[in-house]
């Protein structure tokens, strides 16, 4: 996965290094440039020196030793001449036997040159004229300090570069952190969200991530609101479709008919498919299937006002209890989830004689939920025949299938599993397996 | 027994006011909700059917403005909207049964039954029972010492309504706003008509009379 602060430390040091190494060739090569120009003075007034030790003598132009400096005298000293006249030539004694490839043209030399035991030399020739003679001087002194000072310059201007390279990475992680801190308060809120801990992301956000924060909101808020129109309609259309049902039912129980029972019987039959087939429709139009990241259900809300409308339902003295782990949110829609419970604990208090018991439990991956009674149960050998029916639209019937087919539909848009047991209560005990993911 | 049916569609509001009133309910019937909110306040109800797709006022603010003004008359909500979300929210503006549309007509008289006698602190048992006496109310008949009584139509309304209330002072007014419905025109001389026919068939002491004040059924204090 690409990171922002990889790639921008990446960049970070691209840059720093380039201009670091333009920076310190440069500056480096205008001090050589001045030093230079410094030594070419003094390499000119050595020549003017030599030029005044070149005296007349008795047997015509000679050196006076006397007046040259000693470090010409000594082999190797990193100071050397030669002089050049037209009839005899000169050399330092510091040359010993060396013999460098003096420069051509009057001046500083351009390149250095290789002088005796790997010295370099920066090397300097001057043209006189005196008594109508021509006097060529040529000196040149060692470069080899100056060369290996500037390589000791550079090795520790390179280290400096480095080490404030590492210097400004870190400042860098730093700063970054710090301007980087709402994306990962942002990651965190929708990791949030996903959890069904919230249901919209903070306002709250730098101006740079506010069109992303209010057009997740937006989107959020726009598909709550489909999903309530969606089941608005629904709501419009059930009633639409179930009023004329209630009529026909009630019109089917008339004295008229009764004298035909065959008719009778006949139409109810049909009158009850249709009902059941608009119910089971209906109700699975209506399930959500976690379109909304932030759905939950909040158990301590919603469990005491379900268990009251059951209680207000079936009124028959049942002793209904649930159990959950404290602040227990299952994220899973809220809708949905009633419908999930309300129709299994409706069936449980349906066949109970006395008690009905629901529990939710996390377990290693998600949550199970027990639907508990204490009636008659079903034979194990009729439970996946129950189940089955819950799947199989066409054949789902009344009595126990009741509102089982919506449970089915529920859990397979969920991927959760269900199954029938015997309950410890004594009755049948239905156990519902739901992946903690969606 | 007289009862409120909120229902907007006409012909369900016809079928079920002409079965309820078989089975000896005076039934007003309104259509709109804000009529529906008005009415059910101001008139004695025993009990109110309500549709919540209302025009007009939804059914679940009309009963949430009847528990805001302290109406504790026993409420049971006929609609379609079936989910159970629904369901918790009509339980939580304050109805007292929730039946779903479509329903057996059977089920909707079964659930008044059982609300009426709540509503009047009796157990839900099959028959009602009170001063020594059965109710059957599906045959509109009452046993007493074990042997069968037929009742007419109006002997079997008043029968109902002084079992609901053994032992308490009903007066005359009151009977009539109980036993009729809004249009029908009130004559007290029928309920004493009514009062007489029964003492004959089941006897003086059942039903005292406490003269400028009404009866009393149950004949304890």
């Amino acid at each position: 996965m690409k990171s922002i602060q990889r790639s921008l430390s990446l960049a970070l040091i691209a840059t720093l290094l380039l201009v670091a190494l333009v920076l310190v060739q440069t500056s480096l090569w205008l001090f050589e440039s001045g030093l230079r120009r410094s030594l070419e003075t003094d390499l000119r007034e050595e020549t003017e020196g030599l030029l005044i030790a070149l005296v007349k003598g008795p047997n015509g132009d000679q050196l006076d030793v006397q007046r040259l400096n000693p470090r010409y005298q000594r082999p190797f000293s990193g100071h050397y001449f030669k002089i050049e006249l037209p009839e005899r030539t000169w050399r330092s004694r510091s040359l010993w036997d060396a013999s460098p490839e003096w420069p051509e043209r009057a001046g500083l030399a351009d390149e250095l040159l290789d002088g005796p035991q790997e010295q370099r030399l920066l090397g300097y020739r001057a043209e006189y004229r005196r008594d109508g003679q021509p006097i060529i001087i040529s000196v040149a002194q060692d470069y080899t300090p100056v060369l290996e000072s500037f390589a000791r310059v550079r090795l520790s201007g390179l280290g400096l570069v480095g080490f404030a390279l590492l210097a400004l990475l870190l400042l860098q992680r730093y700063a970054m952190g710090l301007a980087l801190r709402p994306l990962e308060r942002a990651r965190q809120q929708i990791a949030q969200l996903q959890q069904g801990q919230r249901q919209q992301l903070d306002q709250q956000a730098p101006v740079e991530l506010q069109p992303l924060v209010e057009q997740i909101n937006h989107l959020l808020s726009h598909t709550e609101d489909t999903l309530q129109r969606s089941r608005h309609a629904l709501g419009n259309l059930g009633h639409a479709l179930k009023t004329p049902l209630a009529v026909l039912g009630s019109l089917v129980q008339r004295e008229e008919l009764t004298a035909h029972p065959e008719l009778q019987a006949s139409l109810q039959e049909q009158l009850e498919q249709i009902q059941q087939r608009v119910s089971r429709e209906l109700g699975r139009a209506r399930l959500s299937v976690d379109v909304l990241p932030g759905a939950h259900f909040d158990c301590d809300a919603e469990l005491p006002a379900l268990f009251d409308t059951l209680a207000m339902i079936h009124r028959n003295g049942l002793d209904l209890r649930w159990q959950a782990p404290a602040g227990c949110r299952l994220p899973r829609d809220r809708e949905d989830m009633l419908e999930l419970l309300g129709n299994l604990l409706d069936n449980a208090c349906k066949w109970a004689r006395s008690r009905v018991e629901l529990s939710i439990e996390r377990s290693r991956d998600g949550f199970v939920l027990l639907v508990d009674d204490d009636g008659p149960g079903i034979p194990a050998a009729q439970r996946e025949q129950v189940i089955n029916r819950g799947v199989r639209l066409d054949e789902s019937a009344e009595g126990h299938g009741l509102g089982l087919g919506i449970v089915s539909d529920i859990l397979t848009a969920w991927r959760g599993e269900w199954s029938l047991e015997e309950s410890p209560l004594g009755g049948l005990r239905v156990r519902i397996a739901l992946p903690a993911t969606r | 027994m007289r009862l409120l049916l909120v229902e907007d569609n006409v012909p369900l509001a016809d079928e079920l006011v002409a079965s309820l009133s078989r089975n000896g309910y005076a039934i007003d019937w309104l259509a709109d909700g804000r009529d529906a909110g008005y009415q059910g306040a101001s008139e004695p109800y025993d009990l109110i059917i309500l549709d919540l797709g209302l025009p007009g006022k939804p059914g679940l603010e009309v009963l949430r403005d009847w528990r805001a003004g302290g109406l504790t008359t026993p409420v049971l909500i006929l609609t379609a909207r079936g989910s159970w979300a629904e369901r918790i929210d009509g339980l939580k503006a304050g109805a007292d049964d929730y039946l779903t549309k479509p329903f057996h007509p059977e089920e909707l008289l079964l659930r008044i039954q059982a609300l009426l006698r709540r509503a009047h602190g009796l157990a839900n048992q099959p028959m009602l029972q009170a001063g020594g006496l059965e109710l059957d109310e599906s045959r509109q008949c009452c046993r007493k010492d074990g042997q069968d009584i037929e009742l007419t139509a109006g002997e079997f309304r008043l029968l109902r309504y002084f079992m609901l209330h053994p032992g308490q002072l009903l007066s005359k007014t009151q009977l009539t706003e109980h036993l009729y419905d809004g249009e029908t025109e009130r004559d007290s001389n029928v309920i004493e008509v009514h009062i007489n026919r029964l003492r004959g068939k089941l006897g003086r002491e059942l039903i005292e009379t406490r003269r400028g004040q009404g009866y009393r059924f149950g004949g304890q204090p």
